[in-house]
């Protein structure tokens, strides 16, 4: 209880002494974060929208033209089966000739009113969990091998540049990510450290009075925990109020969930709590 | 009278870090109740004995022992506990800048954890024991040079400590303040605790119960 009380008091006294060494602590934390929360943001509304791409990825299987239809639809059951298939669409040879014309209009199939030499095909789209280069290309080994397809189609190189790109900046991100925290760790604790140091005097006398480290450490510890978590929250109100305010037309800004924004401010204010201790650490010994 | 040892040193050794020899088998002991006066020139190694006492640095052979207990580097909480036993007063011993009068005096009784109603009865009476009712809500540089001294008795004193370092009680004191400050001295030497007082002259006034011995070279005369 003697603790705490001190600890609270000496932490309001060290708040109300430095304003200016605690606010700019605060104001260059809760920038930092706000900046880790733009990336956090950006790379869930770019994982929203990969994924969304991912969905639209289809396969088209090219039939064997003197193909039976009762064979077809056998063909329809069997890629139906297949692990990781989500739909199964067959297409005609007349479909796929009104879908050509859709796309280039009549005047290009001109003379080729009374011949169709398009095949029948199958359209498969994939289940979320098969969406990766690997797990399509492994349905790709699969479907080849039956008798009734003759070529099978995707966007290959699509998806697996999709999926570089992706790794790239989720890479990139947890490096700025990494960096943006070590900076926030760094830069609090040498707040805290410069005023530990203008306490120096007063910190040796309490130490030769016999306070114990606990009784000197608490305050600072508490201060570095504080301004964390206050810092990372204020990321969080700044980014709910700029989307209150403003909304986009082309896409939907995907925040995490609120157990995630949670568990973030949690760890900032460890990550404070941490940069006391290392602000501290030299005076301790 | 009590002949149990507060202070003990045994065969010290201290070098400084020059390598030059500061304490060459130091031997004292100072009883409950008792005073002492050790006085030596600047460098004789007054404010080594300071620290020896608070454990601040260590011998480099021989033993110091306060309260029939041993100081060694790694026992933190014994020293904890032996300096909140110590009152002090000049040299090492400042008030904290960043507390007022009032919480300076106060700081022995918040590290034992005195009760905050007993705190205030206590705080009122060292207060008005050493005149500084007044300034109790100054911060230490408002202070004069005697009301700081008065500051770190009362605080030296607030919760009876038994044992009470004064370091140079008269430098820089003019004639008038310093007899004041003797008064404190002799009510000191005579309140039942035991007092170091180290200073570089012994003055001619002789405080009672009260030994006096001088460094020199490293020994106790």
């Amino acid at each position: 209880m003697r603790l705490l009380w001190h600890t609270i008091r000496e932490l309001f006294r060290n708040l109300r002494r430095h304003p200016g060494t605690a606010l700019s602590s605060f104001m260059s934390l809760a920038l930092l974060f706000l900046l880790f929360d733009l990336f956090w943001i950006a790379a869930g509304t770019s994982e929203g929208f990969y994924a969304r791409l991912l969905s639209e990825l289809e396969m088209e299987l090219f039939l064997k033209p003197d193909l039976a239809d009762s064979a077809a639809t056998t063909l329809h059951d069997t890629l139906g089966s297949i692990d990781g298939v989500r739909t199964v669409t067959f297409i005609s040879a007349e479909q796929a000739r009104e879908r050509l014309a859709d796309l280039v209009g009549t005047d290009l199939l001109y003379g080729f009113e009374s011949a169709n030499p398009l095949p029948a095909s199958y359209l498969l789209t994939f289940e979320e969990r098969s969406l990766t280069s690997g797990g399509v290309a492994a349905i790709e080994t699969e479907v080849s091998q039956l008798e009734a397809v003759e070529r099978v189609v995707y966007g290959r190189r699509w998806l697996s540049k999709a999926e570089k790109t992706r790794d790239v900046i989720l890479s990139l991100g947890m490096i700025l990510g990494g960096l943006i925290l070590l900076t926030a760790l760094i830069g609090s604790a040498n707040n805290i450290r410069l005023m530990t140091k203008v306490r120096a005097v007063g910190f040796r006398q309490m130490q030769i009075l016999g306070a114990g480290r606990l009784f000197l450490a608490a305050p600072f510890l508490m201060e570095g925990f504080l301004i964390g978590g206050l810092s990372g929250a204020a990321g969080w109100v700044a980014l709910f109020y700029a989307r209150s305010k403003v909304t986009f037309a082309q896409f939907e800004l995907v925040l995490p969930p609120s157990i995630e924004i949670a568990i973030f401010i949690a760890a900032v204010a460890i990550i404070g709590l941490v940069s006391g201790y290392l602000g501290i650490r030299k005076m301790m010994q | 009278m009590s002949t149990q040892k507060i202070v003990e040193f045994t065969n010290v050794f201290v070098t400084s870090d020059r390598g030059e020899t500061i304490f060459h088998d130091f031997g004292f002991t100072l009883t409950a109740g008792r005073s002492v006066v050790i006085s030596g020139p600047a460098g004789s190694g007054k404010t080594t004995l300071v620290e020896l006492l608070l454990g601040l640095r260590f011998p480099d052979s021989g033993s110091v022992e306060l309260f029939g207990q041993c100081l060694w580097p790694r026992k933190r909480r014994l020293l904890k506990r032996i300096r909140r036993r110590i009152g002090g007063v000049g040299g090492v011993y400042d008030l904290v800048p960043s507390l007022t009068v009032a919480e300076n005096v106060m700081v022995p009784l918040v590290l034992a954890s005195v009760k905050k109603r007993a705190r205030s009865e206590r705080l009122v009476k060292m207060l008005t024991e050493f005149n500084l009712l007044k300034q109790a809500a100054l911060y230490p540089h408002r202070l004069t040079r005697v009301e700081y001294t008065l500051a770190q008795f009362a605080r030296a004193s607030i919760a009876d400590q038994p044992l009470m370092i004064i370091d140079e009680p008269a430098a820089g004191l003019d004639p008038a303040t310093y007899k004041r400050i003797f008064e404190y001295l002799v009510r000191m030497s005579v309140s039942g605790r035991s007092v170091i007082i180290l200073t570089s002259q012994a003055g001619s006034d002789v405080l009672p119960q009260c030994d006096y011995l001088q460094i020199k070279d490293g020994l106790l005369s």
